[in-house]
């Protein structure tokens, strides 16, 4: 045990106060019998028995009670921490009782409301949590928050529309943005796109976003450049840049990833030929220079996508698939257009409207099935129509397939780089696919646009705007404060085994060659505790969980 | 959601509505009604104590109508915040009549049947409008007869079925079963009480009810005995007992053959793609439903499902994937047809009549439950909340954005996310209040800018 | 000038809207007309595709 972390011996003056929560703890168990014991236990000075600790009326009792009495801990037995222990803690703190000395036992959840009817056993075990709380308690240390500084800047990596709108936002936001592109020219995917679906043409709208970029004073655009590497944590990462001009180094405090993703170029599939069998990519060319010449056009979807090979659906294509059918219905109403699909994923108000009227334009749509795929021979494309059970055969001078977007085949390198994960069709992986769509695990790192799953434009802006509320989020702040609770490595115990590294998953464990041990980046570290519970030596350990506290309160049990 | 109860910079106006709507961005006043609990926000604990003694039961709209609250309620069982309020339209003390036993048990003192509305006026630089969505009512498609059929149920309502804290903890019990056990319970109740009667009449006369009703009915009764003065009242009684006793007989008979529903279909775009009402696409609901499928199939793997639609939608990450192991683990199948009708077995079973293209043919397939998945429609009272805050709505009764600047509404300093733009899932929200909370933000941010300098 | 904003709607995009805005600074007003927050959401069991608890 290494010496120069004990504190003198001090007796600490315990505080516990006892809730009823109304009826919920008082109406399964005997609470002013669970309060005469805790009067009984060691260091126990004070004991109150209150209706609702977290009234009003129960808070002011613990800040009394922490003047008063001169309490160095407090312990309040009632419901979950997860809802209560903040407002109990920082109650503490207002009358300047560090808030880390602060213990909650759990009486309620899986105590009274589990052992309803069986008074005795309930109370029984009120006493037996309560025991290991206050000696848990006993041994608790004054922590203090863990603070760093912030770098009020911004790197956005990727200039297609998601990166654009982050950098956008941001800027007008006041914070300094540094935007790097890896080709020549702003604008990404979009500026091979002809028309949007709502009409605007791709050029313009992407002109006015980028004019603006480019006009603002505080946002720094960088093309042709690339970034070669990164360091650091949330707040303050070291980033190297290669430009055109050499090598740039900043330093920023979050990090967004807004590299998009590339349009399946789909060599053997469907008869590709890039001719007369073209990607829906190579369509929004034609239409651009206004060079298609074709009398029976067939556009093929999900070409390459929702296969064994490559599971997902790209989310866009039918989209794209039907706002082109449509422009060359209007352009050249003679053309024969026909659509075959598997399933037309015209999500939402807009798109589903779409087919409505790509329909009532005469636009044909067949349904085939991935079992029995269409076959392209000869400007004949032949399939199975699965709604009647037939077999069709359709001429056609172009053919068109619908392929999917892919990831960047670089996006591998840059997550490692970055240290965050892909998913199993190399998209960037976000933190929680539900709650938190644009951040990463990884605190200070964003993603946004088609890097992380295909994005119509919309949904790509939509998404760089979100992403600069989230950026906002951290950076707004003055300076990084979290908890306390985080691990500490003894450097005099450690052996530099390197068992806790593959352990933490916040990457907040390094290894230390010239020292030949491990350390935690405090910032990083979550407190998960894992790394405390590989460690071979003991010298990882949980602040506020540490094995003489956890054993103290075992010991009670 | 607990964060938003805590966070210091989050005033939380549960219960309370925007009235009106005044000034320009970076200068509003609004006017918010914030209706009358009957409870005390600050002294109520959320304990629930006056819940349980509350005597006034209220249809759950929380379980969809599938449960009973009290009088006295917490929306749900984890709502933030915990505050209690009292239904006016339900509370006895609130309808002029004796109770106020909530108030007696309060130990709080929570309760005030004196509050009234309080309106407020704040001032605020933006606005977000995440007022969400309203379900399509399905009883508006006179051919799913979602009205006349217990055993056809919503999506939201299977969700409840499915859920451990909803009605049925979990297990997916028949609605038509659900009734007749609930009668089942009725009876037993009265069955129990005027079995207490007959006791009375037993002990008394050392004999079984039956046989004195017996003999009282083919009149062997002989005067003698010492019935005279309590025959006939005893028959009565014996009568009475009967009345409930026979038909709960037969229902425990019929009971005894239930079991929770395992062959399910579901219906998609009920009220959606349909010109007759929606004609736009929910995007969310064939994923709900191959989840209600999967989880119902986690709850009990002799599940088979069948998900009836035009396309399955599964756009979205893992989306596909997800379907795919659906089919491949969670017997669902996926039939590509448009349900015309909906009709009964005698065994309260829903019967799906759909033509199997392939077949060219129409078929008829009967479940043991059938789930609608109904459209996600705008909020009931879009129009009057566009009103209040001068904003447009589009052609489809969602508050109306450009697709340049998805957020922005009609109005400056006015931005809206979630189902109240347009039909979305979850994830699809979550990034897009992120964007809205973003250019609240700007508004804020240049609105003070300009002023200052 | 003020520098409060107002949410309506205590679903989880109006939820998600509040913690960006608090977490930025700024003050924040949300309003839901039922008793409590939490929406649509909070009637979900499980969320696809991760099948994850809803509350």
């Amino acid at each position: 045990m290494n010496t120069h972390t004990l504190t003198p011996y001090e007796a600490p003056r315990i505080g516990v106060f006892v809730c009823d929560c109304g009826s919920n703890i008082a109406g399964h168990l005997d609470c002013p019998d669970v309060a005469e014991y805790a009067k009984t236990l060691p260091h126990v000075v004070y004991v109150k028995e209150n209706l609702y600790t977290c009234s009003e009326a129960g808070i002011g009792e613990i800040k009394k009670a922490i003047t008063e009495q001169n309490l160095t801990r407090v312990v309040v037995a009632s419901c979950s921490p997860r809802t209560h222990q903040p407002l109990f803690s920082s109650s503490c703190a207002e009358v300047g009782l560090n808030p880390y000395l602060f213990e909650m036992v759990n009486i309620r959840d899986q105590c009274s409301w589990v052992h309803m009817g069986t008074r005795d056993a309930a109370t029984q075990k009120a006493k037996e949590l309560i025991c290991m709380g206050v000696a848990k308690s006993a041994g608790l240390e004054a922590l203090n928050e863990i603070e760093s500084s912030l770098i009020r800047k911004i790197l956005v990596i990727g200039g297609g529309i998601a990166g654009l709108s982050a950098a956008q936002a941001l800027g007008d936001m006041g914070l300094d943005v540094i935007l790097v592109e890896k080709t020549a020219s702003l604008g990404g995917l979009l500026q091979q796109v002809h028309q949007l679906d709502s009409g605007v043409m791709a050029k313009e709208a992407l002109s006015q976003i980028i004019d603006d970029v480019r006009s603002q004073s505080n946002i720094t655009c960088y093309t042709s450049a690339t970034v070669t590497e990164t360091g650091g944590y949330i707040g303050n990462y070291d980033v190297k840049i290669e430009t055109q001009t050499g090598l740039v180094e900043e330093q920023v405090g979050c990090m967004v990833v807004a590299t998009g993703a590339v349009p399946l170029i789909p060599e053997g599939i469907l008869g590709y030929d890039g001719r007369q069998v073209i990607s829906l990519m190579q369509l929004e060319q034609l239409l651009q220079r206004d060079k298609l010449d074709a009398k029976r056009v067939v556009f093929i979807q999900c070409a390459g996508a929702r296969t064994p090979e490559r599971e997902y659906c790209s989310r866009i294509c039918c989209m794209i698939g039907v706002k082109n059918a449509m422009l060359i219905k209007d352009k050249y109403p003679l053309t024969d257009v026909r659509v075959l699909y598997r399933d037309m994923q015209m999500y939402g108000t807009h798109k589903e409207q779409m087919l409505w009227d790509a329909r009532g334009k005469g636009i044909r749509f067949d349904v085939y099935t991935p079992d029995n795929p269409p076959e392209v021979e000869n400007g004949k494309v032949t399939f199975f129509q699965a709604v009647t059970g037939k077999t069709q055969e359709l001429d056609a001078d172009l053919v068109v397939l619908s392929t999917p977007l892919v990831p960047r085949n670089d996006s591998g390198k840059l997550a490692n780089m970055l240290r965050v994960p892909t998913d199993q069709n190399g998209f960037f992986l976000e933190a929680h696919a539900k709650l938190r769509p644009l951040d990463f695990a990884a605190d200070g790192i964003f993603v946004c646009g088609s890097g992380r799953y295909p994005a119509t434009s919309t949904e790509a802006r939509t998404q760089g705007i979100g992403v600069a509320s989230r950026v906002a989020a951290i950076l707004f702040k003055e300076k990084l404060v979290k908890s306390a609770i985080v691990a500490q490595i003894n450097p005099d115990a450690c052996v530099g085994c390197m068992a806790c590294l593959p352990m933490c998953p916040y990457e907040a464990i390094t290894y230390n060659r010239d020292k030949r041990i491990c350390e935690v980046n405090e910032v990083l570290c979550k407190g998960c505790g894992n790394c405390a519970a590989t460690c071979p030596s003991h010298s990882a350990m949980l602040r506020g969980f540490k094995p003489q506290q956890l054993l103290a309160q075992i010991g009670a049990a | 959601m607990l964060d938003v109860g805590r966070h210091p910079n989050i005033k939380l106006l549960a219960y309370s509505e925007l009235e009106r709507l005044e000034g320009d961005a970076g200068n509003f006043t609004a006017t918010i009604r914030r209706k009358a609990r009957y409870v005390d926000e600050d002294k109520c604990t959320g304990c629930g104590a006056c819940a349980q003694v509350c005597p006034t039961p209220v249809l759950d709209l929380y379980n969809e109508g599938h449960a009973e609250r009290k009088a006295i309620y917490s929306w749900f069982a984890q709502g933030i915040p915990s505050t209690h309020a009292i239904d006016p339209d339900h509370c006895r003390v609130l309808n002029g009549k004796k109770c106020g036993i909530c108030q007696k048990k309060c130990e709080a003192g929570a309760i005030d049947f004196d509050q009234t509305d309080v309106i407020i006026d704040l001032p605020v630089a933006a606005v977000v409008v995440a007022t969400g969505y309203d379900v399509f009512d399905p009883s508006r498609m006179p051919e799913y007869r979602y009205n006349q059929l217990d055993n056809v149920i919503t999506a939201m309502e299977f969700e409840r079925f499915l859920s451990a804290s909803g009605p049925t903890a979990g297990h997916i019990y028949r609605p038509s079963d659900r009734k007749v056990t609930a009668t089942i319970a009725e009876l037993e109740k009265k069955v129990k009480k005027s079995q207490k009667a007959l006791d009375r009449f037993e002990k008394t006369h050392g004999k079984k009810s039956d046989e004195f009703y017996a003999a009282y009915t083919d009149g062997s009764l002989k005067p003698g005995e010492d019935l005279e003065k309590d025959q006939d009242k005893w028959a009565k009684r014996v009568e009475a007992h009967l009345e409930n006793a026979n038909p709960l007989a037969v229902l425990k008979e019929k009971a005894k053959g239930f079991t929770t529903a395992k062959k399910i279909a579901f219906i998609q775009c009920v009220g959606s793609r349909d010109l007759r009402f929606y004609p736009f696409c929910s995007g969310y609901c064939c994923m709900h439903s191959i989840k209600e499928a999967i989880i119902a199939h986690e709850h009990d793997n002799d599940t088979h499902t069948v998900i009836f639609g035009m396309d399955i939608r599964a756009v979205g990450k893992g989306f596909e994937e997800y379907k795919i192991r659906g089919g491949n683990n969670s017997n669902i199948s996926y039939k590509r047809s448009r349900v015309a009708e909906i009709t009964r077995n005698p065994d309260e079973c829903p019967v799906l009549i759909y033509e199997d293209t392939r077949e060219q043919k129409i078929q008829r397939q009967a479940f043991d439950l059938v789930v609608l998945a109904t459209a996600c429609g705008p909020v009931k009272g879009a129009q009057k909340i566009a009103d209040t805050l001068g904003i447009d709505l589009d052609r489809f009764g969602f508050f109306k954005t450009d697709p340049s600047n998805p957020l922005d509404t009609s109005r400056d300093g006015i931005y809206v996310c979630g189902c109240a733009h347009s039909p979305m899932d979850i994830p699809e929200s979550v990034a897009q209040a992120s964007s809205a909370a973003a250019r609240a933000a700007q508004t804020v941010i240049k609105k003070n800018d300009q002023k200052a300098s | 000038m003020t520098k409060d904003i107002l949410v309506l709607g205590g679903g989880i995009a109006g939820i998600q809207s509040s913690l960006d805005l608090a977490e930025m600074g700024f003050k924040v007003h949300l309003v839901e007309s039922l008793p409590s927050i939490g929406g649509k959401m909070a009637q979900l069991d499980k969320t696809f595709p991760t099948n994850d608890c809803a509350i």
